[in-house]
């Protein structure tokens, strides 16, 4: 290196002296942000054919001829940059930006590649370098605002579970399973568990395919659109080792405000009174609970700053190394991540060795080979190990194990309150929640230092072996290619936790008496193991494809023959025995023809069955057509709008399907099933397992199908700097498994799904990019929407007594509820306007009034019409701004989503459940009309309880705008680095750093779904520092 | 060259086809784990093993009374008992009028359409199944016939005419949309089915062994109640004039054929009045039993109605039974409270009073776990805030073990009674009372159950008129069934919802006194709300409605 360094230092300075000689020679180096390029190309601006190819390293040497002393770098992938040399510069390093749209940049879709100046199908694609540096555990949180017509909303931010639920262009089935998405994987399906677990570090690109011509050859499972992950492989090259070290911290992305005690039994005093109970506290007790004399007799306790820290830590490793020669090719890559849970740390010395916090802990690794093994035949052997460990706390005991969240024990008002408990008494023992109207559990400190925890451990290893081997001995372009591919996972649960409940004792302060909790346990119970529910599956994966491209002159033909065959077997969660396997098998085809790039077709076609239908029907045929029009070259065109380099005119029309049947796989047989429970007859009674009929049969159960129409513009303009892509569809879903809601009852047993719903799903989507520099600053923004709108078109619903009761007509997940007019102000009110059928005595001024729809005088469910909007939103924005100067880079995405609607309820917010939050303090009153909230009650069933009553009011048209990723680098020269190192970037990402929404009153993370509000693990904000270094 | 690649790919080809025909090879097309009819109507089984667990599943249909109504009792929506859960419970909205085509706490039509189809599916396919032993093979049709007659009945008397499906099981491409039938028509066909299912049921006492299923007298006492219905003033001639809801005239006939029924029953001579009380809900095998649904041994019962804060068993206190329930019972000199003779003290009402009143509430100072019953505002087990507590002053006792001087709650049996022998004898005092007047057939079924219960003396004063021995049956009814689903429905086959609903149900207020004594004063607790016009009978479920176009609404609704 010091060697070449000073050789460098002569030829420069050789050069130099002979600055302005006519012949003069150039070196340098090309490279882009992820190192090195080689063969980039590099052309002296003024002579189009004296140009050279970078090599090794990206190095390159060039020798002028003309005058312009200006040269034009251009790399497939990449912005071309043009560099004007100073006079006597005889060196030059350049590097070159990515380019995401240019028209050559290729795109992966379903077994194969397609460049973007000939795709005639609606895919959106990112490179994967563009979302490694952010900092979240599962590569499905990446691509919110990246990618158009992909939706994702991210629930909760439980280390390990964190994986945001997504769907491409929206939802458009009714059946539950309907809606998610086909994963592949290196071409090979996977779960979602398993998506969530690939390091993004071992991802080279993803794609996400749309419409009809590019998921057809998916066939029975492309209905719902398909997520393809492409993993990296090795180049030729010298070895090349990347390590990236990056430490992050958590916190969460809105932190609840809960009041204190003083303000909580005010509250709760008022709530009794209103509902003609004694109140609780004395005044004495509130004096006390505001002045703090009575830490023990009246404590007031901030239980959220208690157990929660403000921020949690994460680390993420990962080394690769890849490279290659003629012969073999090679990518490794090994990583490691920790996320570590939000918990204080609250050991006791008898807990010793027990770790109960959250965290999550995954190794992956990966090989991924290429080997030349003869002149034509090339073998590639991948193999991949992920290994996670979840763990969480264990908060109740033995007897009653139900897993509850920490939001869950923080919220729920029955478990703690701010004046429950001290955190712990005088003599250090523990306390328990003491009162009425509570579990009189143990503080949730003492469980959490004392219990154990539930650790789930899974293992996945994938292996995927394939030959091409080239044909064209038979005829050019001809190949063959076949793979088989094998993946396993298990996973199994050990927890670890007490026979009971630590011993927690009530102080008196009065006599200084300590009384033990009521489960009497007067000493610390032992440790019990257990196993959780253990999952196995293993999925055996054929594919064997022959491959045709070829190029005639101006005509370009390329093809696929492809058979598949899948067999997915799980493990039963009652036998614990292996299912039968789910069997999949089909041939899909693509015929595809392109005319100087200018006219282009394509033809996709799958036959493909699975199991979950009768045999007599069990496949499908699925046609799909792509047409393409590139005006942008044709004559005319090119002469009336040389902006242009590509005006693409493109459209597909198809039919492709879904066989997710939800529970039951076999809806076409009908079994006799045992009951869990037994019945026993006689004096000595002998327990009988009783048998009954279960589901009537359907026969006909067929695959859902959707046809979709798509049609989309690809523009590339100003030498193609700005990018548009602009997709319209309109999905059409029949056939959907839905129940009949026209058999009576009467028929006296249940019924399987029938194909019996349909719903129209249309939208847009695109993305505009601009990316230029101004002098050394480069920059580029992004602007990437998705809008999908769907409407259940039929559904086989029994006619509604009222038109404002049917579903058909609305879309998918529409709440239903009552249309709030106000509060009842006053008894005369209550007395003249309609009222739900309850005990009268608990309808109260200031409890929510109800619209009555019917006019019958009474509000019942017959006054339930459609409010707001479903919570998945339909519209998601997403800006991505990035500059670049010199070695500095910065990225910032603000993602957005509108159009949905957001409702809270239970321990999210109903007095009584929840703890009382700002919000109570802005309830009704006499004094407050105008309230935000109804007046407090103590009754869980109240006519105002979002629960019982579900109405307008507590519905929120929500939006949000977040700042859903930063990443700013610097990358150091290369001259400054020591030792072998050749690259090396420092860099700071940030994941949902700040949040803009119109729900604050609700403090809840606006991704949290309208059902888990409450007790969702809150959503996290990352920051995070990296560095990554290349040698 | 080419033939070494050849090899590989061939090879390749070989290895992919294996691991593709391995699929098949190594598992079935479906699961075969799961039961299918065959092996149910087995043609090779001679002793119907499966069969009979398929005809246990039709028992696993039949309702278990206890805190039925999510956590209540269905006669906490009588005015025998209120929840002592305040706030919009399921019980409440019951007791409160607001049961509306979508809301019905009491909604069994899918689970007795349910049990009907598989007593029929029983009925159709049993005799594929060679069983050797015939008296067996004919009680297990029997015991599905009377299983499919007791879920008819459950239909009936909730909804008037229902559907009738006969012997048809009906497929997903028959005619489902079957119109409702006269509540005469439906009353015959149960009757009848009554009948043939007694033929072919076990014979009473039934052994050991066959404990809680379907006997012969069960089937009979089916019928003398369904009868005894259809004789009553809500189904007996006007009424709502729709013949779905009853008959179209009166016929005092009706009367005779209930009374008979019940006649048949007692002149069985096998069941007989058993005591004490208490002991025969909680006992495996009674004399007066005669059909239950057997529970295995728990708690759940003590755990849900015990009184509240006994450290010993903690319970939930879900049921307060009303002061008029408590006032309904008498003194133990038989005289009600009313009778200035009877010595009522208002200042000590629970003492020297009918024995059941002790068996069937806990009031004020009633022992239990060895401590004592505190209800008294501020007790133990009436301490006030918003805890669960009475909101009477009294707790259920009826049906709990008798823990009075335990020291915690055992796992002990608790069956479900659906007829005992003392239904039974009321039953037939109704029947005979209103067809022939009170001769002394009445007058002894009456007093046998008063001299069970300890009433000394328990005979009634001679030459009492037909209304006052209603007056008297009635009431002796109320309390010797209390609890146990027959005061809901009285209340209104009798046709008094409209005046026992719609005012004021009453709780006691006790004040504790410095010197040990107490204060007793009579509260308001609770008002009830009922619509006569429409609501004796339940409204047809709004799914069913909107499903069938030939389903026919009750009137009102």
């Amino acid at each position: 290196m010091k060697k070449r360094f000073l050789l460098y230092c002569v030829v420069t300075l050789a050069c130099w002296s002979t600055s302005y000689a006519q012949k003069q020679t150039v070196t340098g180096t090309v490279k882009d942000a992820s190192g090195p390029l080689m063969s980039a190309s590099v052309i002296e601006k003024d002579i189009p054919d004296n140009g050279v190819v970078a090599g090794e390293n990206g190095r390159f040497t060039i020798t002028l001829r003309g005058t312009s002393r200006t040269l034009e770098i251009r790399s497939v992938g990449h912005v071309p940059q043009v560099i004007k040399l100073k006079p006597a510069q005889t060196s030059i390093d350049v590097t070159l930006q990515l380019n995401d749209a240019g028209m050559d940049q290729v795109v992966v879709v379903g077994y194969g590649t397609k460049k973007r100046i000939t795709n005639t199908g609606a895919v959106s694609s990112i490179s994967a370098d563009v979302v490694r540096n952010i900092p979240t555990s599962s590569v499905q949180n990446t691509l919110q605002g990246k990618l158009p017509g992909f939706f994702s909303v991210q629930r909760g931010g439980q280390p390990g579970k964190d994986a945001s639920d997504f769907f491409i262009r929206g939802v458009s089935s009714l059946n539950p399973d309907g809606n998610k998405p086909l994963i592949i994987v290196d071409d090979i399906e996977y779960t979602y568990e398993q998506l969530s677990q690939i390091n993004v570090n071992e991802i080279e690109s993803i794609s996400i395919l749309k419409d009809a011509s590019t998921t057809a050859i998916y066939g029975i499972k492309g209905a719902n659109g398909v997520l393809i992950v492409k993993t990296r492989r090795g180049g030729n090259g010298k070895p090349k080792v990347n390590a990236r070290v990056e430490g992050g911290m958590m916190s969460p992305t809105k932190k609840p405000k809960f009041l204190d005690a003083f303000q909580t039994a005010s509250l709760v005093n008022e709530a009794l009174n209103n509902d003609g109970l004694q109140p609780r506290f004395t005044q004495q007790d509130l004096d006390l609970y505001k002045n703090h004399q009575d830490p023990y007799g009246h404590p007031d306790v901030d239980w959220y700053d208690i157990v929660l820290k403000n921020y949690s830590l994460q680390a993420n490793t990962n080394v690769d190394i890849s490279g290659g020669t003629d012969n073999v090719k090679y990518f490794i890559s090994a990583g490691a991540f920790t996320q570590n849970g939000n918990l204080h740390n609250f050991q006791d010395p008898r807990n010793q060795g027990i770790d109960n916090q959250y965290f999550y802990h995954r190794y992956n690794f990966r090989s991924n080979l290429d080997i030349q093994a003869s002149k034509s035949l090339k073998v590639r052997l991948d193999v991949t190990g992920r290994f996670g460990q979840i763990n969480q706390p264990i908060f109740y005991s033995y007897f009653e194990p139900q897993s509850s969240g920490i939001m869950q024990e923080i919220y729920d008002f029955h478990i703690i309150t701010p004046y429950a408990a001290p955190v712990l008494n005088p003599n250090g023992s523990y306390a328990y929640a003491y009162g009425p109207n509570l579990t009189n559990l143990p503080t949730i400190n003492a469980r959490l230092a004392t219990m154990g925890y539930n650790r789930n451990s899974r293992t996945d290893f994938n292996v995927l072996t394939g030959i091409t081997e080239k044909m064209d001995y038979i005829t050019q372009g001809l190949s063959f290619e076949a793979r088989i591919a094998y993946a396993t996972a298990s996973d199994i649960t050990r927890i670890m936790q007490r026979e009971a409940d630590p011993p927690s004792y009530h102080y008196n302060p009065a006599d200084g008496s300590y009384s033990l909790d009521k489960n009497g346990n007067y000493s610390l119970k032992q440790f019990d193991l257990h196993s959780g529910n253990q999952i196995y599956n293993k999925r055996v994966n054929l594919q064997a494809f022959l491959n045709y491209d070829r190029t005639f002159g101006d005509h370009h033909f390329y093809s696929i023959a492809l058979f598949s065959q899948d067999s997915y077997t799980a493990k039963d969660s009652f036998s614990y025995a292996l299912q039968v396997p789910a069997k999949f098998q089909g041939f899909t085809a693509k015929i595809g023809y392109d005319y100087k790039k200018k006219y282009l077709l394509d033809f996709n076609m799958a036959r493909n069955g699975s199991d979950r239908f009768q045999s007599d029907h069990r496949f499908g045929f699925f046609p799909a057509v792509g047409i393409g029009w590139n005006m942008a070259e044709e004559d005319f065109f090119k002469n009336l709008f040389p902006v242009f380099q590509l005006f693409k005119l493109r459209g597909s029309y198809g039919i492709v399907g879904s066989d997710a049947v939800p529970d039951n796989r076999y809806l076409y047989q009908q079994f006799y099933n045992r009951s869990l429970s037994q019945y026993a007859f006689g004096e000595s009674p002998s327990p009988i397992t009783p048998i009954y009929e279960g589901s009537l049969a359907n026969l006909a159960v067929t695959w859902e199908k959707a046809r979709k129409k798509d049609i989309g513009l690809d523009i590339n303009m100003l030498k193609d700097r700005l990018s548009i892509t602009i997709d319209w569809f309109n999905d059409f879903r029949y056939d959907q498994l839905f129940y009949p809601g026209h058999i009576p009852t009467i028929i006296g047993v249940g019924f399987a799904r029938e194909n019996l719903a349909s719903v129209r799903n249309h939208g847009w989507d695109g993305q505009v990019r601009y990316q230029d520099r101004i002098g050394k600053v480069g920059y580029d923004v992004t602007a990437v929407f998705s809008f999908a709108k769907n409407k259940i078109v039929y559904e086989d619903e029994a006619t509604p007594a009222y038109p404002w009761l049917a579903q058909t007509g609305h879309p998918i997940g529409q709440p239903f509820g009552y249309t709030c007019i106000g509060f009842y102000t006053d008894a005369d009110d209550i007395a003249k306007s309609p009222k739900p059928q309850v005990d009268p005595s608990i309808i109260k001024p200031g409890d929510l009034k109800y619209k009555d729809l019917n006019g019958d005088g009474v509000i019942n469910e017959k006054d339930m019409g459609a409010i707001g909007k479903p919570n998945l939103p339909n519209t998601s924005l997403g800006l991505t701004l990035g500059l670049h100067y010199k070695g500095f880079d910065l990225s910032v995405l603000f993602q957005g989503a509108f159009n949905y609607s957001f409702s809270i309820q239970g321990i999210g917010i109903e007095p009584f459940q929840s703890q009382m939050q700002p919000i109570h303090e802005l309830r009704w009153t006499p004094d407050n009309l105008d309230a935000k909230f109804p007046r407090l009650t103590s009754n869980a069933s109240g006519i105002s309880s979002p629960t019982v009553f579900p109405s307008t009011f507590w519905l929120i048209d929500a939006h949000y705008i977040r700042m859903k990723t930063v990443e700013i680098g610097y990358q150091f020269p290369q001259k400054a680095l020591p030792f072998r190192i050749n690259n090396a970037r420092l860099y700071f990402s940030g994941y949902n750093l700040l949040t803009w929404t119109n729900y604050s009153l609700y403090q809840q993370d606006p991704e949290v779904s309208t059902n888990s509000a409450g007790d969702a693990y809150l959503n996290q904000r990352v920051m995070n520092l990296g560095l990554q270094i290349g040698f | 060259m080419y033939m070494k690649t050849y090899k590989i790919v061939l090879s390749f080809a070989v290895m992919a086809t294996l691991t593709a025909a391995s699929c098949k090879k190594y598992y079935e097309s479906v699961p075969v784990e799961q039961v299918t009819p065959d092996y149910i109507w087995d043609t090779q089984d001679s002793v119907g093993g499966l069969a009979n667990n398929y005809l246990t599943t039709i028992y696993t249909y039949l309702p278990l009374g206890f805190n039925r109504i999510t956590t209540d009792f269905l006669d906490a929506a009588s005015d025998d008992a209120i929840s002592s859960q305040s706030g919009n419970t399921d019980i409440t909205t019951m007791a409160h009028g607001g049961i509306t085509v979508f809301t019905n706490p009491d909604n069994t039509w899918a689970n007795d359409y349910a049990g009907i189809r598989k007593a029929t599916i029983f009925l159709n396919n049993f005799h594929l199944v060679p069983m050797k032993n015939i008296y067996e093979r004919n009680a297990r049709l029997g015991e599905a016939r009377a299983l499919r007659a007791f879920f008819y009945w459950e239909l009936v008397r909730r909804w008037g005419g229902v559907p009738l499906l006969g012997d048809d099981v009906k497929g997903l491409t028959d005619n489902i949309e079957l119109p409702r039938r006269s509540f005469e028509s439906c009353i015959d066909y149960i009757v009848s089915e009554c009948d043939k299912a007694k033929d072919s049921l076990r014979t009473d006492p039934v052994d050991d062994n066959n404990l809680g299923r379907w006997t012969r007298a069960g089937a009979m006492a089916l019928k003398a109640q369904v009868l005894l219905f259809a004789a009553s003033p809500l189904y007996n001639g006007g009424n709502t004039g729709d013949s779905l809801n009853g008959y179209a005239s009166y016929d005092p006939n009706r009367w005779q054929l209930a009374a008979a029924a019940a006649k048949d029953v007692m002149n069985l001579n096998i069941y007989k009045l058993d005591s004490p009380l208490n002991q025969i809900f909680i006992e495996t095998k009674s004399p007066e039993i005669i059909f239950m649904k057997t529970q295995s041994t728990g708690k759940t019962v003590e755990l849900a109605n015990g009184p509240i804060n006994f450290s010993a068993g903690p319970a939930a206190g879900y049921t307060s039974p009303t002061q008029e329930l408590v006032d309904a019972f008498p003194m133990s000199n038989g005289k009600p409270i009313t009778d200035p003779a009877s010595g009522y003290d208002e200042n000590n009402p629970y003492t020297n009073r009918d024995p059941r009143l002790t068996a069937t509430i806990f009031c004020n100072g009633a022992p239990w776990l060895g401590g004592v019953v505190e209800t008294f505002d501020g007790g133990l087990s009436r301490p006030g805030g918003s805890v669960v507590q009475t909101r009477t002053s009294y707790y259920m006792r009826k049906f709990l073990g008798q823990y009075e001087t335990g020291s915690s709650f055992q796992n002990i049996v608790h069956d479900w009674s659906y007829y005992r022998y003392a239904e039974v004898l009321l039953n037939y005092a109704e029947a005979q009372n209103e067809f022939a007047g009170p001769d002394a057939s009445v007058y002894s079924a009456v007093e046998s159950i008063r001299q069970r219960a300890g009433l000394d003396p328990y005979t009634l004063d001679p030459g009492l008129t037909a209304d006052s021995m209603r007056t008297i049956i009635r009431n002796e009814r109320r309390i010797e069934l209390a609890f146990e689903e027959h005061r809901y429905w009285d209340i209104r086959r009798w046709k008094i919802a409209g005046s026992v609903y719609n005012k004021p149900l009453h709780g006691m207020e006790i004040i504790k006194n410095a010197i040990g004594t107490f204060t007793y004063a009579v509260q308001p607790v609770f008002t009830t709300s009922f619509d006569n016009a429409k609501m004796y009978f339940y409204p047809i479920p709004y799914t069913e409605m909107v499903s069938n176009n030939k389903m026919r609404q009750n009137p009102g609704w």
